[in-house]
């Protein structure tokens, strides 16, 4: 009794706070549960400005940035990808999770959607080299899922936004390091 | 029949079922990480720096054939294989089941809903949709 007791608590506190779970949790399964639930039309979002706000927004909270505030609004989860120390190589240990969200972006509950692939880095090194680091790393896995994994290209973007935005609950600098944040978008029309 | 082998058969053809479906193609998930696991140390050694987007890690193993295990040779092969098999399967689905959707899912809006009308009416589905959506990796 005891047992199912903890066993339920872990479940309600998985679905009380899905984007600080540990990464070794992720699942095809969960990468669908947590993007899908797009409440109404998605806020038109422009990556461009994204970029250039979180370069001036050092220190700032998200929320309190006018076009990052309509991102934090969308489903996201956050994943762990073990990217190589100061590059954008990510490690073979990382493959089984890039192919987890390939999985999932196959999948017909998802595939009507675009997303936003955000990079971070650690703290560690100047703030312009980790802003560049980043959108590489953003980059690096938009390429990964388009490629080698088939995602259309026109569903993704890439954004890199440094060290600015350290989320709760991963505070070390290597959890840092290895955060990537999936964005669902909204509905992709394809370009004619 | 008794009600106990009627429950034996049924479980029998489920996991016959099952394994069948299994057998036919494998996730993205599935693959690379058997890539990681039989090229793991290969790539490390030998493409440090790469990564796996534009085919960048596969050329790398076949530019440097002479030091690959043969292991991870004839698994980059057949990851190779099965990413596409389960492309193939995916992109089959709409057409393969156009008739089933009509047919038991008629009104329902959304592809994910469609889906999981044609996964909840299965045995009522035909053969071929029931296999393009086992083998696209959606159950």
């Amino acid at each position: 009794m005891r047992m199912r007791k903890t066993a339920l608590a872990v479940f309600v506190a998985t679905l009380a706070i899905p984007a600080l779970a540990p990464a070794q949790q992720i699942s095809e399964q969960r990468i669908i549960n947590g993007l899908g639930k797009l409440q109404g039309a998605a806020p038109i979002v422009d990556v461009e400005l994204l970029r250039q706000e979180a370069m001036n927004g050092s220190g700032k909270q998200m929320s309190g940035l006018p076009n990052w505030s309509k991102v934090a609004r969308l489903p996201q989860m956050v994943v762990e990808i073990a990217f190589a120390n100061d590059s954008v190589a990510i490690e073979p240990e990382s493959y089984r999770t890039l192919g987890m969200i390939a999985d999932a972006l196959h999948h017909p509950n998802l595939w009507a959607y675009k997303f936003l692939v955000v990079g971070h880095t650690s703290s560690t090194g100047s703030d312009e080299h980790n802003l560049d680091l980043s959108q590489q790393r953003a980059e690096a896995i938009k390429e990964i899922l388009s490629t080698t994994f088939a995602v259309d290209a026109s569903r993704l973007y890439a954004v890199g936004v440094g060290e600015y935005f350290p989320i709760e609950g991963s505070k070390s600098e290597a959890a840092n390091n290895r955060r990537v944040q999936l964005y669902n978008l909204g509905v992709f029309t394809k370009q004619p | 029949m008794p009600r106990g082998w009627r429950l034996i058969g049924a479980a029998a053809i489920v996991i016959a079922w099952t394994c069948a479906a299994k057998a036919d193609t494998i996730s993205y998930a599935d693959a690379v990480t058997v890539l990681a696991k039989d090229c793991g140390a290969d790539i490390k050694k030998l493409c440090k720096g790469l990564n796996l987007g534009n085919n960048r890690i596969a050329d790398c193993l076949a530019q440097n054939a002479g030091k690959v295990s043969p292991t991870c040779t004839s698994t980059l092969a057949s990851v190779a294989a099965s990413i596409q098999k389960r492309e193939q399967a995916q992109a089959s689905y709409s057409k393969v089941c156009a008739g089933d959707m009509a047919r038991r899912c008629n009104g329902v809006k959304g592809d994910g809903y469609i889906l999981a009308c044609l996964i909840k009416t299965t045995k009522h589905v035909g053969a071929q949709c029931n296999q393009a959506i086992s083998d696209a990796g959606w159950r």
